[in-house]
């Protein structure tokens, strides 16, 4: 689900990203109050966890297609929803930074659709009602396959969206969904089936590393319940008027602009073009998008070409020196 | 398990970012400027995408990885923008231009535009990691305002990769050594597998966890450079974002075509 920096538009990174990074400060605070002894070495292995987990494709039975789990359930089932987000974003920033896996832009997107999807919405609406604070082995299998599958459909859904509004692809919304739910319905199941049995065998040997029975836990998230202040709804409003601003956007106008116009009502052609091709033009009578592909190449294998004989030269007088 | 091990082994190569006299927040910046100007290059302007070649190009030379090298590791990016892209020539039919009397539609333009800016990002965050080094992206972050708790998780998760895939590795030997060459397990088996290897990685991190504060952990680890701007760093800087600012404003690749004109 890791989205590439390509399908994204600028404006939809950087609404992305501010609301990411405001939820990673919130996170932050709210990790650094929680009263857990072993709450840093908790959270990063459990983060190097989901980080292998996730190279770990498995096949979708019946699609040909493969999959690789997310995490966020199984992280905030034993760390709290807080330090689950923030764990899985570290493991997310990780991919990007080191692996190039999901793009540097497109990371505000990514920790929302997989982070904030699974740890903030899927937990404590449905694992958490479910699982209660109880170690009962059949009550977390099921949260745990209802939370991941509710998990995944809403990032799958927020992937779609996003990519819908920033408008790189001709593929209708609604058939776009139509590939992208039934896919992730699949991951979610098998997703869930295997956080369950990890979680019901910690459950029965170490029951104090889940979250909703460790004691320590339960003790801080009390005290942060009777703090709440109004920031919380500021930050809300703010996130709110982001998501609008951008999403009128799609009610300006495609006209052309003032300058544009009265030059069409001029001329005719809103295009100012040199009616005789100066000596520079290898490709005159092309359209510019073509010409400009080729002459763009061209630049490149230029640039490379110099680039190999500039630096590799002198790479190989240093090595000579030493 | 021999994807773990090579994992093992790339994670520990990219903890340290070559030996360059640039800070690891200069590349940083220019890496996000790059992508951010580049994404926002209209979809149907694949020829003004292909300028943006030149910092892939100029900055892999320049770090001793070479083009080559990159642009073959940012193949992977190809399926995921196939799947996305290649509804495009045929949903959008309407004809962009001819060539030799073959009608090229805008859809193919808008694959090819979103095909270069997919390999280009991922050739740009690629030549960043290689470049910069894991642990000094880290204190950069610490600069540019992240919260401290993030940038230690950041470490921790880092360096406890290394302890979760030896643990994972172990456990594989020992099944392997005990199994008899079964490689079939039930589910069931698979779930204790699973849990006993977070167990032990849990119970091993507390360990070094505590060994850590008993030597003074504060809650920060030290970088082990300088991460101060240097004259270079800022030099860098400033040429590279002045040329994308002057990709994204001026025609370049009209001077192929003759129309040579700002916007």
């Amino acid at each position: 689900m890791h989205m590439a920096d390509a399908l994204i538009s600028t404006p939809v990174a950087l609404v992305a990203g501010v609301g990411a990074a405001s939820l990673l400060v919130v996170a932050s605070r709210k990790v650094s109050k929680i009263k857990r002894a072993d709450i840093l070495p908790l959270m990063g292995v459990m983060g190097a966890f989901v980080f292998a987990a996730q190279m770990i494709n498995f096949s979708i039975p019946g699609t040909g297609s493969s999959g690789h789990i997310i995490g966020g359930i199984l992280l905030a089932a034993l760390l709290g929803p807080w330090a689950a987000f923030l764990t899985l974003a570290s493991v997310i920033i990780i991919q990007c930074l080191i692996f190039a896996d999901g793009g540097l832009m497109a990371l505000g997107c990514n920790l929302i659709n997989m982070g904030v999807m699974t740890t903030m919405v899927a937990y404590p609406l449905v694992y958490r009602p479910i699982a209660k604070a109880t170690t009962i082995r059949w009550r977390i299998m099921l949260a745990s396959v209802l939370a991941c599958i509710v998990g995944l459909e809403a990032g799958a859904l927020a992937v779609t969206f996003e990519t819908e509004l920033s408008g790189v692809t001709q593929l209708p919304y609604v058939t776009f969904l139509s590939f992208m739910l039934p896919i992730h319905l699949l991951i979610g199941l098998c997703e869930g089936v295997a956080s369950g049995l990890v979680l019901c065998f910690i459950a029965s040997y170490r029951p104090a590393m889940l979250a909703s029975v460790n004691t320590e836990y339960k003790d801080s998230e009390q005290e942060d319940k009777k703090s709440k202040s109004t920031k919380w709804i500021l930050a809300i409003l703010s996130a709110v008027a982001l998501i609008f601003a951008v999403s009128f956007s799609w009610l300006a106008s495609s006209d052309p602009d003032g300058l544009e116009w009265s030059i069409e009502k001029i001329t005719g052609n809103a295009e100012l073009a040199p009616a005789v091709a100066p000596p520079t033009a290898i490709i005159p009578d092309y359209d510019s998008t073509f010409s400009g592909v080729i002459g763009g190449l061209i630049v490149v294998a230029l640039i490379w070409g110099i680039c190999i004989i500039l630096f590799r030269s002198k790479k190989s007088v240093r090595s000579n020196k030493n | 398990m021999r994807k773990l091990e090579k994992t093992l082994l790339e994670v520990n190569s990219l903890a340290s970012g070559t030996d360059s006299n640039l800070s690891a927040l200069s590349i940083l910046i220019v890496t996000l400027l790059y992508i951010g100007f580049m994404l926002s290059v209209p979809l149907y302007a694949p020829q003004k995408v292909i300028l943006f070649a030149i910092y892939p190009v100029v900055q892999s030379e320049m770090s001793g990885l070479g083009y080559g090298k990159v642009f073959l590791k940012s193949l992977w990016v190809l399926p995921l923008i196939l799947f996305i892209g290649i509804f495009n020539p045929f949903l959008d039919r309407e004809v962009a231009f001819s060539i030799a009397g073959i009608n090229i539609s805008r859809g193919w333009v808008s694959f090819l535009s979103l095909t270069l800016r997919g390999l280009f990002a991922v050739q740009a965050a690629y030549i960043l990691a290689r470049t910069a080094g894991f642990f000094d992206m880290c204190h950069s972050l610490r600069h540019l305002g992240c919260p401290k708790i993030l940038i230690v998780q950041l470490q921790f998760t880092f360096r406890y990769i290394c302890v979760i895939v030896e643990e994972a590795m172990w456990m594989d030997r020992a099944r392997a050594a005990r199994g008899f060459g079964r490689k079939n397990y039930p589910l069931s088996m698979w779930g204790r597998f699973v849990g006993q290897l977070l167990i032990r990685s849990y119970d091993r991190a507390t360990a070094i966890h505590r060994v850590m504060l008993a030597r003074g952990f504060n809650g920060s680890i030290p970088a082990a450079r300088s991460h101060k701007m240097n004259r270079a760093s800022i030099i860098f800087m400033i040429i590279w974002s002045a040329l994308f600012v002057a990709l994204r404003l001026f025609n370049f690749e009209s001077v192929f075509s003759g129309t040579f004109q700002p916007h």
